[in-house]
């Protein structure tokens, strides 16, 4: 493996640089604070699109789908560059991995095209009430009727359900088979009729999380579906093989910026805050307790970059990737409550104030971190699942 | 006028199911604070809060008779 960047990805990097320091002027940062990261206002519409015509977005998806059949190095590198001035641009979590493995010619034609032009998202609908760390436990129910399929049921903070085009859903559709083995995934437009959305507020709502909060989610949802009438054609995937399109679909969106920069943004934040703020007198820049916890969590961050390049090349070269996403979503998250506490303890109480505080620092991104950071290590799959798949997939142990 | 399984309160199931606006993309919202409900056994129970569903799918059998 290759460490370094080659010279034509540098380029691409400082490429990125100059279109960030072009188009995504305040306004558009003004409005994606309004909206939320995930939500897309208007003004950040136009400047995605413009992302998109320079072809940055799905870099690595194939050509014939409207991607670029480039690298996803080059992928990571504009993710990373929009993530750090807290915009998001496609790529990672899209759903476009498992349309790329599990699904129809039609499906891919119509999906991966629509991703990147920004017309269609996913929102993942995947935990209901009583399924959630145990989610081969759902009850979300589809029932065929000749060409099409029935959904009853329900599902539970769904990230996107407001804001997004589709609902990727996993629901079950052979309720006498064993419990991995009669469950199926359906594309489901978002305007079929018969689906309700609920807002969940979660604890970044209110005050509102500032837009380079880069853990959690202000809202999240409930969404009901009362005989939701789809075509047989929104299935991904054969019947009933939705358990294992659905966790490989999960695995690869995995691989991408997101992990590293959660955990090393925040590092780069308070070591920048430190070494440019004196607390009344307290140099914290000085002090080697200070010096040596913030030496630490960089390294440790840098852990989460290499298991990052290593996901990225091992699925480059079409390797079997079955534990090693879970392994850094893992990582990441617990960094990130452990560079939390610490940045906690640095600030003293500084680092409290919130974002509605007149006095906050850095618009109150570190309280909301603080309080965000609990959020990632449950949410895409919680910390003592992913040990658990690692136990599976990684160590060889049996299911427990 | 259903009733709240567990805590007998009565439930306003038109208000709960009321479209409230639409979602980016056409889906009907509805209002947080009308409750919520949850499909079991083929029906859909309603509740006052989250709280009540909680004890309610921790024993279904105990609201449901
Ligand atoms: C902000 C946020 C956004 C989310 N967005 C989405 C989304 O968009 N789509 C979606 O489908 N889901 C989403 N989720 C749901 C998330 O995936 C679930 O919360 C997660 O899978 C855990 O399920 P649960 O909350 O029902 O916890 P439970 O299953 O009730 O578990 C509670 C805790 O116990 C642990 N636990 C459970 N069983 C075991 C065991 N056998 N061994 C060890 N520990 C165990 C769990 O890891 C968890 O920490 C989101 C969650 C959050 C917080």
């Amino acid at each position: 493996m290759d460490f370094a960047y080659t010279p034509e990805q540098q380029t691409l990097r400082e490429e990125v640089r100059q279109f960030i320091a072009e188009y995504v002027t305040p306004e558009i940062l003004a409005e994606v604070e309004e909206s939320g990261v995930r939500s897309r206002g208007p003004k950040t519409r136009e400047m995605y699109q413009k992302v998109a015509d320079r072809g940055w977005i799905g870099i690595s998806w194939p050509k014939e789908y409207g991607g670029q059949g480039g690298s996803r190095i080059d992928q990571y590198i504009v993710e990373e560059e929009f993530g750090r001035v807290g915009v998001e641009v496609g790529g990672a979590g899209s759903g476009a991995p498992a349309i790329l493995a599990a699904g129809t010619e039609e499906q891919k034609k119509y999906f991966l095209p629509g991703l990147i032009r920004g017309e269609i998202s996913f929102a993942l609908g995947f935990t209901e009430p009583q399924a959630g760390a145990d989610l081969a436990g759902l009850q979300c129910r589809a029932v065929r009727d000749g060409d099409e399929f029935v959904i009853n049921g329900q599902k539970m903070y769904t990230t996107r359900a407001h804001s997004g085009s589709h609902i990727y859903l996993m629901a079950r559709t052979d309720p006498e088979a064993p419990r991995h083995k009669g469950i199926s995934i359906f594309l489901v437009p978002m305007e079929t009729p018969g689906i309700t959305v609920r807002p969940l507020w979660t604890i970044q709502n209110d005050p509102p999380a500032p837009r380079r909060t880069t853990y959690g989610d202000r809202r999240t949802n409930e969404v009901f579906f009362e005989d939701v009438h789809i075509p047989a054609s929104c299935m991904l995937g054969e019947e009933n093989t939705g358990w294992y399109v659905g966790a490989l679909g999960l695995n690869l969106d995995r691989v991408g910026a997101s992990r590293y920069l959660l955990s090393v943004q925040r590092d780069e934040d308070i070591i920048n805050w430190v070494k440019e703020n004196d607390m009344g007198g307290y140099g914290p820049s000085q002090d080697p307790a200070v010096r040596d916890r913030l030496a630490e969590l960089w390294i440790e961050a840098q852990v989460c970059r290499l298991m990052t390049m290593r996901s990225m090349s091992l699925v480059e070269r079409g390797g079997t990737f079955t534990y090693e996403g879970s392994a850094e979503k893992v990582w990441a998250p617990e960094h990130g409550v452990k560079t939390t506490e610490t940045i906690a303890q640095i600030l003293g109480a500084y680092g409290q104030l919130l974002s509605s505080s007149e006095d906050n620092i850095e618009g109150g991104v570190f309280a909301h971190n603080l309080m965000g950071a609990f959020q990632s290590g449950i949410n895409h799959g919680s910390a003592q699942v992913m040990r658990d798949q690692v136990a599976r997939r990684g160590l060889g142990m049996p299911r427990g | 006028m259903p009733k709240d399984p567990v805590c007998g309160k009565d439930i306003d199931e038109s208000g709960a199911r009321a479209s409230t606006g639409q979602t980016a993309h056409g889906a009907a919202e509805v209002d947080p604070n009308m409750g919520t409900r949850s499909f079991h056994n083929g029906q859909w129970y309603y509740f006052c809060s989250m709280d009540c569903r909680t004890k309610f799918l921790a024993s279904p059998n105990t609201y449901t008779g």
